[in-house]
């Protein structure tokens, strides 16, 4: 298969002096959105205590121990920003994302050992969950490094319970071992209660000689036995155990080494655990890529950073899809799928640091007078017809059958409306492409490039598709609602309008409350909103796009599932015809 | 020569960028129509200067309308 994937079809133009000159504000604006969510992923690495006072307790910090790990330039962090409960401290407290460990794609996932010494907190397990979530979706291992005082008891009621509470991910890492993705733990510090078991629940434990793992740390088997309330000897009784076991807390090393050999190893430093997860991870099982890959690793012919000035920030303006992904791809090279066809979709085959990928995306612009071809009416990109559903249905089933991956570009505004609409079946196209998905057993990721609106966020593989989307990255320019603010504005007071009209009543007030709903719509769909409740996995600077699409397709084929040999692929020949 | 900027579809022109004498780079965005909920952003293909501005802003253009003369430069090939 060669002579399909060496050269593929060049596609993409450079920019010209006046399209740079005519960009500047553009490019400005989006720097400017970024660097204020650099700020608030600062803030998260600063929650707690500073550095410094870690390290003179003789401890690392999580993210120094993450620096240490993952091998250099491939971090890709994930959740850096989630923090769904609204907790003080600004996270869930833990630091996940996907990395390379000696040279093998790995999901790591850390306790903030600076807050509250790596505690649960509200939201936590839904982030941990996203994170075994994606271990299995790409089938690669989880590395934990844990470091868990417990619960921070004063919240309890917010994430101990419930069917996705606190022990959920115990269930998850068993859930894992069941599939044969390994869980490797590094284990830190003081781990009582819940912390015994996010220590005991991985596959292999690697010990720092400092840490303790039990059912009950200090403060409970100091604290058992409830007497009704406190008082003066009550207290006087806890203060003499809590020293007792403060010198000793149950669960060291000597116990679970020596004892009951939990640990498989122990380590001096902390370090050393690291390079015992570095050592394992050697032998973790992953093809060689060259077993997957198609052609040679390329990097795209234009700059990323172009980008800038590709993606309007407003999100009404028209743009040049292909030229967008030109950037993001193996040499700026493809194999378009039906390209007379459904032309408000983009589908092809790229490759992404050697490997197939798939590729679908919202084209954007004017679709001509004839189309779609069931209305009286033009179309516009960015709306979904009946031949980009069509379209995109066959492309995604004719992926499951070759087993490559897929990478959802979304700008999308919905789908088109109206009886002809209905006619033209596109409810049933819509629902039927959600059935195409998930009869689809390969890893797919969103790259929401601007607008996830209305059905279209979830029928283009965003992350309702929980089976499938491994994650969903945002860009500065990305925003996430039903419907726009205005159109909600008037589909919730367009009848009260009429009313108050007929009863001549001022209109003023009304209108009062739609510009507050349209604005709270604004808001409410901006990039940091949708990092902090967890609708994109993370906002990722546009200049790091193509360093996240590696690391999927990496991962996607490290470990594969299943294997169709590309001598058997399908989809490359029926392009070709 | 002069050269004529086609509208690429019907709409309002919404925003006009440019005037008569004003020179242009190649893919300088000269003017913004409004249609269909929708603002695209027409560009001049070549560096030039502009000869004549057939539009102003808010009037309906329809696809193909011609929305200005250029005298261009040169022509890339």
């Amino acid at each position: 298969m060669r002579p399909y994937f060496e050269k593929m079809t060049e596609f993409g133009r450079a920019l010209k002096k006046g399209r740079i000159k005519s960009t500047e504000e553009n490019l400005n604006s989006i720097k400017k959105i970024e660097k204020d969510v650099a700020d608030e992923v600062n803030r998260v690495k600063l929650a707690g205590f500073p550095e410094e006072k870690i390290n003179a307790r003789g401890q690392m910090t999580v993210w120094q121990r993450l620096e240490y790990l993952v091998d250099p330039g491939t971090w890709c962090p994930l959740h850096t920003l989630y923090n769904p409960m609204n907790n003080v401290e600004g996270t869930t407290n833990v630091i996940d994302g996907i990395g390379k460990i000696s040279g093998k794609w790995a999901v790591i996932i850390g306790f903030d050992n600076k807050v509250m010494a790596g505690a649960w907190l509200p939201g936590q397990s839904e982030n941990i969950l996203r994170v075994t979530d994606l271990s299995k979706r790409l089938n690669i291992p989880l590395i934990w490094l844990i470091n868990c005082s417990g619960a921070k008891l004063t919240e309890q009621e917010k994430f101990y319970a419930n069917r996705r509470g606190a022990g959920t991910p115990f269930f998850r890492h068993a859930e894992l071992e069941q599939f044969g993705i390994p869980v490797l733990a590094g284990i830190y510090g003081t781990n009582p209660a819940g912390g015994g078991y996010q220590s005991i629940s991985p596959t292999i434990l690697f010990a720092h000689k400092n840490c303790n793992i039990a059912v009950g740390g200090v403060g409970i088997v100091s604290g058992m036995a409830p007497k009704g309330e406190f008082n003066l000897e009550a207290a006087e009784e806890i203060i003499e155990k809590a020293k007792q076991f403060r010198a000793k807390p149950p669960g060291s090393v000597n116990i679970h080494h020596d004892e009951t050999g939990f640990f498989r190893y122990v380590f001096e430093d902390e370090t050393g655990v690291l390079e015992g997860l570095k050592d394992y991870m050697k032998d973790m099982p992953a093809y060689h890529p060259k077993f997957y890959r198609v052609a040679e690793p390329k990097e795209p012919r234009f700059s990323i950073d172009d980008l800038y000035r590709l993606i309007p920030l407003n999100p009404k303006r028209v743009y040049d899809f292909d030229e967008v992904l030109a950037r993001l791809v193996d040499s700026s090279e493809h194999m378009e799928f039906r390209p007379d066809y459904g032309p408000e979709v983009y589908a092809g085959l790229c490759k992404i640091d050697g490997f197939l990928v798939a590729c679908i995306g919202n084209r954007q612009e004017y679709l001509g007078k004839n189309y779609p071809e069931y209305a009286d009416y033009p179309g516009m990109g960015g709306k979904l017809y009946r031949q980009g559903l069509i379209k995109m249905n066959e492309f995604v089933t004719l992926c499951g059958r070759d087993r490559i991956p897929i990478v959802w570009l979304q700008d999308s505004s919905g789908l088109d409306v109206g009886d002809a609409a209905e006619k033209a079946e596109l409810l049933g196209l819509a629902q039927g492409l959600v059935y195409s998905i998930q009869q689809t057993d390969i890893p797919m990721m969103l790259l929401l490039l601007r607008k996830g609106t209305a059905s279209a966020h979830y029928l283009m593989g965003g992350p309702t598709a929980n089976r499938h989307n491994a994650f969903t990255l945002g860009t500065a320019a990305s925003e996430i609602y039903v419907m726009h603010g205005e159109t909600a504005a008037v589909a919730t007071y367009s009848r009260r309008l009429v009313k108050e009209k007929e009863a001549g009543r001022p209109l003023e007030p009304i209108i009062e409350k739609m510009n507050k709903l349209a604005k709270d719509y604004h808001e409410k769909s901006r990039p940091l909103f949708c990092a902090e409740n967890g609708l994109i996995d993370e906002i990722v600077p546009i200049h790091d796009l193509r360093k996240y699409l590696v690391a999927f397709a990496g991962a996607a084929y490290q470990n594969p599932k299943s294997i169709c040999p590309h001598h058997h692929l399908i989809l490359p020949r029926i392009i070709k015809g | 020569m002069a050269k004529e900027i086609a509208a690429p579809l019907a709409g309002r022109v919404f925003q006009l960028k440019i005037k008569a004498g004003d020179t242009v780079e190649a893919e300088e965005e000269i003017l913004v129509i409004e249609a269909m909920k929708m603002e695209t952003p027409v560009f001049v293909p070549w560096d030039g200067t502009i000869r004549k501005v057939m539009v102003k802003e808010g009037d309906e253009v329809a696809e193909d309308d011609i929305l200005a003369v250029v005298d261009e430069e040169y022509i890339e090939v």
